[in-house]
């Protein structure tokens, strides 16, 4: 018996092309720095950059460390398309001011997704 | 990256079973080189001794992080070379057409219909959209969900053409919910379960009454199936490297309702939130958990007090009950409304606070001011001072439904999830009427014995 032959199609979508960044540039050292320690909510991030804080102040005992969470879950560009939206009970742009007052102050991240 | 883009170093810690997921959203969002750590910290962990040790066993590298000097690729990345394939990307007979898929990861395990030119032109009928329309770009990819792309994923998936309008829509609505940012790739394996109401119940047979969950109609087996497959092949979202879902969740591969509304003594949902009962409407929001329960008693109270008792402190607040129609009147004859009733298990649906999780600080994300109870008592603060026995709701009113489906039988059902509802009329193509009798014979006839 023949089997049949089936000439198909890709069900794999086209995606634009996304415009490439590189990273920032290092700090030479962490002494006398601050560092930044931000974590996503998740049950882990505290002790995760806590114990990161310590180990590092350990290091460099000159450095100083600011923390950072957001409230809620949830990245920036969710954030940003959630401005104004009704019945959001978050402050988002309120959220994103106190965000951008701590990247300004600080030299480096350390980020723990604690997941 | 975010933070990368405000021109400060970043190094991102993550456990090492995300590390592909990170890479892949990265590079998704076009930042390549971001440093990321794989570090061995157990997943969500909170005990010091395990977390110190997984920091030790990193802190060099977080230090060479943030300090060493950038790589070329790492200044400057150089895009992907992407495969440019040809309209027809495989020719083979079913076994190797369905072998070719799974392997290239385009199925979800079952066997597909394969996407022939012939059969997406077939499901192409079932929308007047133009097959090149473009109707979201579905994250993280940013994959183009154009008409065709939709067609030839419900093609494999067994779906009929009078299912397009259906997907359209619903891929609309999964992105309107944040879907694919969010829970499309939580670890918490939530899945989309679509509710539909209306005249579309009827138009392509969606099972309102027994074995609603269960296997054997097309419309509800196929539409969620279709779009698992979307989610995977157009937003890009695979088991393992972007689907975080630690233990997953069979509702991934259709978790698709109808209300039976004929026999429902209430407003059908679509109704009770601003639609009319003519319009066909599609409601999705994300479970990851079943719970069935049999009932108590089958007066009013036991029935409530069924679902009152039986609903667990580890869940997020946002629940459907699914409720059988025999009940449903039983409730309805002693005056209780849709809302009475979630008002009633709201406030006796229950545990000690020592049973909540926010109690051990495990929901980081609940703002302070919601943990108490989690009902929306703004303002109460979990106090230390606070007894551990003290009794608390579990659930919260506002994101919960109730949707009168299923058999006869005794059982009351739960799906419960996180976050909120989403609601959209489905458009029907102008030919609607003749695409529902092209394909409307098409039911099972099962033989007696």
């Amino acid at each position: 018996m023949v089997s049949s032959q089936y000439e198909v199609l890709s069900p794999w979508a086209d995606a634009d092309r996304v415009p490439l960044r590189g990273i920032s540039e290092r700090l030479s050292d962490l002494a006398g720095k601050k560092i930044g320690l931000f974590h996503h909510t998740k049950i882990a991030g505290p002790p995760i950059t806590a114990m990161v804080e310590r180990k590092l102040k350990e290091r460099y005992p000159t450095a100083e460390f600011r923390y950072f969470r957001f409230s809620r879950t949830g990245d920036i560009e969710y954030r940003l398309d959630r401005i104004g939206l009704p019945g959001d009970q978050v402050q988002e742009s309120q959220e994103l001011e106190r965000f951008e007052r701590w990247v300004k102050d600080v030299d480096a991240v350390v980020g723990a997704v604690g997941d | 990256m975010s933070i990368e883009s405000r021109k400060k170093p970043a190094v991102a810690l993550v456990n090492k079973g995300f590390f592909h997921d990170a890479m892949s959203a990265a590079s998704g969002k076009g930042m390549p080189g971001i440093r990321i750590i794989a570090e061995s910290i157990p997943s969500e962990c909170v005990v010091e001794a395990q977390i110190e040790a997984g920091i030790d066993a990193e802190l060099d590298n977080i230090i060479a992080a943030l300090t060493a000097p950038l790589t070329a690729a790492e200044r400057t990345p150089k895009a992907r070379e992407t495969e440019k394939p040809s309209r027809i990307i495989f020719k083979g007979n079913l076994k190797d057409v369905n072998r070719f898929f799974y392997k290239r990861g385009w199925t979800d395990g079952f066997p597909v219909v394969p996407p022939t030119e012939e059969e997406v032109a077939e499901m192409l009928t079932g929308t007047d959209l133009p097959p090149s329309h473009v109707v979201a770009k579905l994250m993280p990819r940013l994959g183009k969900a154009t008409v065709e792309k939709i067609a030839i994923n419900a093609v494999m998936a067994g779906a009929l053409p009078t299912y397009m309008p259906v997907l359209i829509t619903a891929v609309e609505a999964m992105v309107e919910y944040g879907y694919f940012r969010g829970q499309a790739v939580s670890a918490g394996s939530w899945a989309p379960c679509y509710l539909f109401n209306g005249p579309i119940r009827d138009d392509i047979h969606i099972n309102t009454g027994v074995g609603v969950m269960s296997p054997g109609n097309i419309a509800n087996a196929t539409i969620g199936r279709a779009l698992g497959l979307i989610v995977k092949n157009i937003g890009g979202i695979r088991k393992g490297i972007e689907d975080m879902g630690n233990m997953g969740n069979p509702g991934k591969y259709t978790l698709v309702l109808g209300e039976n509304e004929e026999q429902s003594p209430w407003e059908p949902l679509h109704v009770q939130h601003g639609f009319k009962k003519e319009d066909s409407v599609i409601t999705i929001f994300m479970p990851n958990n079943h719970a069935q329960s049999v009932v108590y008693g089958t007066s009013d109270d036991m029935i409530l007090r069924t679902i009152a008792y039986n609903i667990s402190p580890s869940k997020r607040g946002t629940m459907c009950i699914l409720i059988g129609p025999v009940h449903a009147g039983v409730l309805a004859d002693k005056g209780w409304t849709k809302q009475d009733i979630i008002n009633f298990i709201a406030q006796y649906a229950r545990a000690p606070l020592s049973h909540m999780p926010y109690y051990w600080k495990a929901w980081l994300s609940i703002p302070r001011e919601d943990v108490k109870g989690m009902a929306g008592q703004k303002g109460i603060l979990l106090n230390p001072k606070d007894s551990p026995n003290e009794s608390v709701p579990i659930i919260i009113p506002e994101l919960v439904r109730l949707f009168v489906t299923g058999g006869t039988g005794g059982d009351i059902n739960m799906l419960s999830g996180v976050g909120r509802w989403i609601s959209r009329k489905i458009e029907l193509p102008a030919n609607w009427d003749a695409l529902v009798k092209k394909y409307q014979d098409i039911v099972p006839t099962y033989a007696l014995y």
